[in-house]
């Protein structure tokens, strides 16, 4: 036998169908033609011979059934026959088929688009080869860090990179990278406007290491690693290169300025790699070894105590993550405390520590740790939604299998069989998915990109959202899923059709709407619809909570005058300012801007408000005892005087920090009030004094009431406010300055005049922003906002949904019943009592819905928890609210039926149907 | 007397056989010599002459063609391929062969 072959022309007749059937029937009819002239020559009479040909070749009919299951394969042959009918039977009713297609897009889009992200941010590796052999060392969130306190394991230092990278053997190499801080670029002619490219600070070995080679020129080598300040040279993006030198090849070579250093670009690193940082791309890499003559007030690289790089190591063939781990982490600690300078190596020792050595083929990332939570809460709320989709879908599919009843049955009648009639149904469910799936995924397209400029305020942020295998699988995934949940039941319903009742037309009953079967689809229609309340529910609980919960955040006491602050931020090192000149800078901006009408006060401190900066220290109270390591740590900040009335802080006791304080020669402090009552529970804090730095002695002069500098959630750190101007003289200056300016109306007001004032000082002084707090304390919970704002809408859609599948059951539910309630007008019921008994029943399957949604609400807010601020595992307040507005729209949705029910005309009615 | 159907399985081998004797035939022509040579014992239907037609060409034993017949009808012939003549003498031989195990089995012991 030939099989192959017959199984190749098997599938190829899937074309050429007609042409093959008429040729069929021409050579049938040549048959009989032959056989007919042959009895006509044997002497039978014309018409007899045809009839007696015809009867003794059999049924003709049954050839081409039997011919055509020889030629094709009758499966397939069904299949496309499905296809082709069921695309004929949607096209018929476009109206229908295309609100079923835009809610299947939206669900399965929102999905998509959802898990776009999550692809992108969480999941994806990097571009890089093998990227499964590497393994982050230090916190992979903290890709913008710096500390320069006791040594830490979640950001580590340049002495000990290089002597992990010479003491270990798990790797076949380890890289490290830290954040640049702004760079000040200077390209072209010397007069060319400052640009703050996105820098980073890498090894030598890092782009060989991961295996990143250089489009155009070269990449860094192992002279990059050589002494300090000996490498002028970079590395930059394609995108950069695109960008800012518009693919021309001579960039290689030229020399740029960076932070006053000519510095030659050496090479361009390949299209599509961004740099190892998810979420923010690299323009510019230089050698770390460049960073402190570009960086002139850090001493990063001799510093144990210099805390900035992440580390990337490639593991060597063989060793697992558990194995690079257990060598790494001990080598760490004892490297920390056999070289830390002074007591820093005891202090570390003390610490209670967590080390950081995990899988590092997703690179690091800030924007990960930020969004991964929110993200797989949203893609929670959006399956939630494409459930609800998928029951509305159902519900919708149902009630056309209704109108579908007698086509259905006359099918059956004729000889279809039960399972040719579901695989029909399913069919056109898979097309309708198909259609939506198609559809959805331009909506995740879009969607995903909105997503990103909604999270981000409208920045730039290089994530690659494009089509990957695994997003598509997803979308597959959910549209079957969806098919399973909409398309089955339906099509077993529909093909389980009472032949005897359905042909003979509807005989309505008066009792109720429920004549055998069709009752029965009613009854899962209104199943459906419950489940779409309980749905609902459980979207606008997690919804309500999420929006009170950041309501909370927002309105939480901050102890700032948060509606009249405006925080200028600006640089101040670059321009060599130090010591008394720096102060004597600090205090001209203070008087200038302070001169400005309508405005009330002006401070300054070195980290500022709400600017993400943070500083810590250690410290030693007399007569306390710590418990824990962390007892001996509060936060700090270097401010200038009058600062508590500058931020609109109260003071508890003693007073403000005031220029007499800074002329004095003891160290002087404010501290907040959780620091006063951790360390001095007793009694009165101020004229106490504590030692930081071992030997360095504070002063408190003044408790402030506890402010929220840096972020709305948590509970305030205990923290210090030092006098800038008694710190300064001590040590050397940091980057920036910031300036608090305490408005008396709106601070966006003030935002052109404060420059000016600035720009008046010194023209060349680089102001960073100038923003009202409320902007900046936005901008710190955007991923609340987010996602508030999101299962808001998610709320809402699920909510309008539910409405509408509701007023659509209810509908068709009258209409069934338009000659019951005809008969009974016409028996002298009342209208309103008619319209009262049909939203009561709908209400009453929204109550059913709202029974069973209310707990798997309450278990989905637990996962919530993480991610609320200020409101309880049972939010009554949440629960009440959604419940209501879920009865309104319920009660409006079967008013509308209701009401034009009740004006059917009993004559009209009874000669309905 | 009683026309019987041809066994499946049969009716391939008979057309290849006609085939084989009486060169390119059409549809008409094969039913005909078929029934004739089975002495009009078997009834040849359309229902089944045409798909194992069908069957035969798609494996490569036959091949067809239009043409024009004695009568001047327009009509498909079919004709007898190199493969379609190697099967013949497979099939035949299985045949003989079954015959043969079969016939011990039916002729009485001894007989």
């Amino acid at each position: 036998m030939n099989a192959p072959r017959v199984w190749f022309l098997r599938l190829t007749s899937i074309f050429g169908r007609a042409r093959r059937e008429r040729e069929l029937s021409e050579e049938i009819e040549s048959h009989v033609q032959i056989e007919t002239d042959e009895l006509i020559n044997r002497g039978v009479a014309p018409a007899e011979a045809r009839r007696m040909a015809l009867a003794h070749g059999g049924g003709v009919s049954e050839v081409h059934d039997a011919y055509r299951d020889q030629r094709g394969i009758p499966a397939v042959e069904q299949l496309l026959q499905d296809i082709r009918y069921g695309a004929r039977t949607l096209r018929r009713s476009p109206g229908f088929t295309m609100i079923i297609v835009v809610m299947l897009a939206l669900g399965i889009g929102s999905n998509t688009a959802i898990f776009t992200l999550i692809d992108a941010v969480v999941m994806r590796q990097l571009p890089v080869p093998h990227p499964e052999q590497l393994i982050a060392i230090g916190d992979p969130s903290r890709v913008g860090g710096f500390s320069d306190g006791t040594p830490r394991t979640d950001l580590l230092s340049y002495p000990l990179y290089l002597a992990l990278r010479q003491q270990s053997h798990a790797f076949s190499g380890i890289l490290a990278s830290g954040r640049s801080g702004r760079l000040d670029v200077h390209i072209g002619a010397a007069d060319a406007p400052l640009e703050h490219p996105r820098g980073r600070f890498v090894s030598g070995n890092y782009f060989t290491l991961l295996g990143v080679p250089a489009f155009r020129g070269r990449v860094f080598g192992e002279a990059e690693d050589g002494a300090p300040g000996t490498s002028p040279v970079a590395v930059i993006s394609y995108g950069y290169w695109t960008r800012r030198f518009h693919n021309d090849p001579a960039a290689i070579g030229k020399s740029i300025v960076v932070d006053d250093n000519g510095i030659t670009i050496i090479g361009v690193a390949p299209e599509g790699y961004t740099g190892e940082i998810v979420g923010i791309s690299t323009d510019i890499w230089l050698p770390i070894t460049m960073n402190d003559a570009l960086q002139p007030h850090q001493r990063t690289l001799t510093q144990w105590n210099a805390s900035w790089l992440l580390l990337m190591g490639r593991a060597a063939p063989g060793v697992t993550l558990a194995q690079a781990t257990q060598e790494i982490e001990p080598l760490i600690t004892q490297l920390i405390i056999a070289n830390a300078p002074g007591k820093l190596g005891k202090e570390f020792a003390a610490d209670k520590r967590k080390y950081y050595v995990g899988a590092g083929d997703r690179g690091f990332s800030r924007v990960r740790a930020t969004f991964e939570t929110p993200l797989f809460t949203l893609l929670i709320g959006v399956a939630l939604l494409l459930v609800i989709i998928c029951a509305n879908v159902a519900n919708l599919l149902l009630a056309r299998a209704v109108v579908r009843g007698k086509e259905m049955a006359v099918r059956l009648a004729l000889g279809a069989n039960r399972s040719r009639l579901v695989r029909q149904l399913l069919t056109e469910s898979i097309l309708l998915a198909l259609a939506g799936s198609a559809a959805g995924l331009l909506v995740a397209w879009w969607g995903s990109r909105a997503l990103i400029t909604l999270a981000f305020d409208g920045t730039v942020v290089p994530l690659d959202l494009s089509l990957d295998l695994r997003v598509l699988a997803f979308t597959l995934a959910a549209s079957f899923i969806a098919v399973v949940l909409f398309g089955l039941v339906p099509a077993l319903r529909a093909s389980r059709v009472e032949l005897a009742a359905t042909m003979r037309a509807s005989a309505a009953a008066v009792s109720s709407g429920s004549i055998g079967n069709r009752g029965n689809r009613m009854a899962l229609g209104k199943l459906l619809i419950a489940g779409q309340v309980a749905l609902s529910v459980v979207l606008l609980v997690g919804a309500a909570m999420l929006v009170r919960s950041l309501r909370n955040v927002q309105s939480v006491d901050v102890g700032l005058d948060r509606d009249h602050l405006l925080i200028a931020d600006v640089d101040i090192t670059t321009h060599g300012y130090a010591r008394e000149r720096l102060l004597q800078l600090a205090q001209s901006i203070n008087e200038r801007v302070g001169a400005i009408p309508g405005v009330d006060a002006v401070t300054y401190s070195e980290n500022g408000i709400f600017s993400g900066t943070e500083s810590g220290t250690n410290l030693r109270v007399p007569g306390f005892i710590a418990r824990a390591a962390e007892d001996t740590n509060a936060a700090y900040d270097v401010v200038g005087p009058g600062y508590a009335r500058g931020i609109g802080a109260r003071i508890v006791s003693g007073h403000d920090l005031t220029p007499a304080d800074e002329g004095q020669r003891g160290n002087v402090a404010l501290v907040n009030r959780s620091f006063a009552t951790f360390y001095y529970p007793s009694g009165n804090a101020v004229g106490q004094v504590f030692t930081i730095d071992d030997t360095t002695l504070v002063e408190i002069v003044g408790v402030l009431a506890d402010t929220r500098d840096h972020g709305l959630k948590g509970t305030p750190d205990r923290r210090i406010y030092f006098s800038y101007a008694q710190q300064n003289l001590r040590r050397e200056g940091s980057g920036s300055l910031r300036f608090m300016i305490r408005a008396k109306g709106d601070p966006a007001l003030l935002v052109n005049r404060v420059r000016e004032a600035i720009v008046a000082i010194d023209p060349a002084l680089p102001i960073g922003g100038i923003d009202p707090l409320t902007d900046l304390m936005q901008q710190s919970i955007r991923e609340e906002r987010l996602v508030a704002k999101l299962a808001t809408g998610f709320g809402a859609l699920a909510l309008l949904l539910a409405s509408v599948g509701l007023y659509g059951v209810m509908t068709y539910a009258i209409t069934r019943r338009t000659r019951e309630i005809g008969l009974r007008v016409a028996l002298g019921a009342r209208r309103i009592d008619l319209v009262r008994s049909i939203v009561l029943e709908s209400l009453g399957l929204v109550a059913v819905g709202m029974v069973f949604g209310v707990p798997i609400a309450l278990g989905a807010a637990r996962l919530l928890r993480a991610q609320l601020t200020g409101i309880d595992a049972i939010d009554f307040p949440s629960i009440a609210g959604a419940l209501t507005v879920l009865a309104v729209s319920a009660a409006g949705a079967a008013m509308l039926p209701a009401l034009r029910a009740s004006k059917v005309s009993p004559i009209v009615a009874l000669q309905s149907d | 007397m009683k026309k019987l159907d041809v066994q499946q399985g049969t009716l391939a081998l008979m057309i290849l056989k006609t085939l084989d004797s009486m060169g390119p035939l059409h549809g008409y022509g094969v039913a005909r010599r078929i029934e004739e040579t089975s002495r009009g014992k078997l009834t040849v239907r359309y229902g089944t002459l045409y798909p194992s037609l069908l069957k035969l060409e798609m494996e490569g034993f036959v091949r067809s063609k239009w043409g024009v017949s004695d009568n001047n009808r327009r009509a498909k012939y079919y004709a007898l391929t190199a493969a379609g003549k190697k099967q013949l003498a497979r099939e035949q031989h299985e045949w003989r062969e079954t015959n043969l195990i079969l016939s011990w089995f039916l002729t009485p012991e001894g007989a």
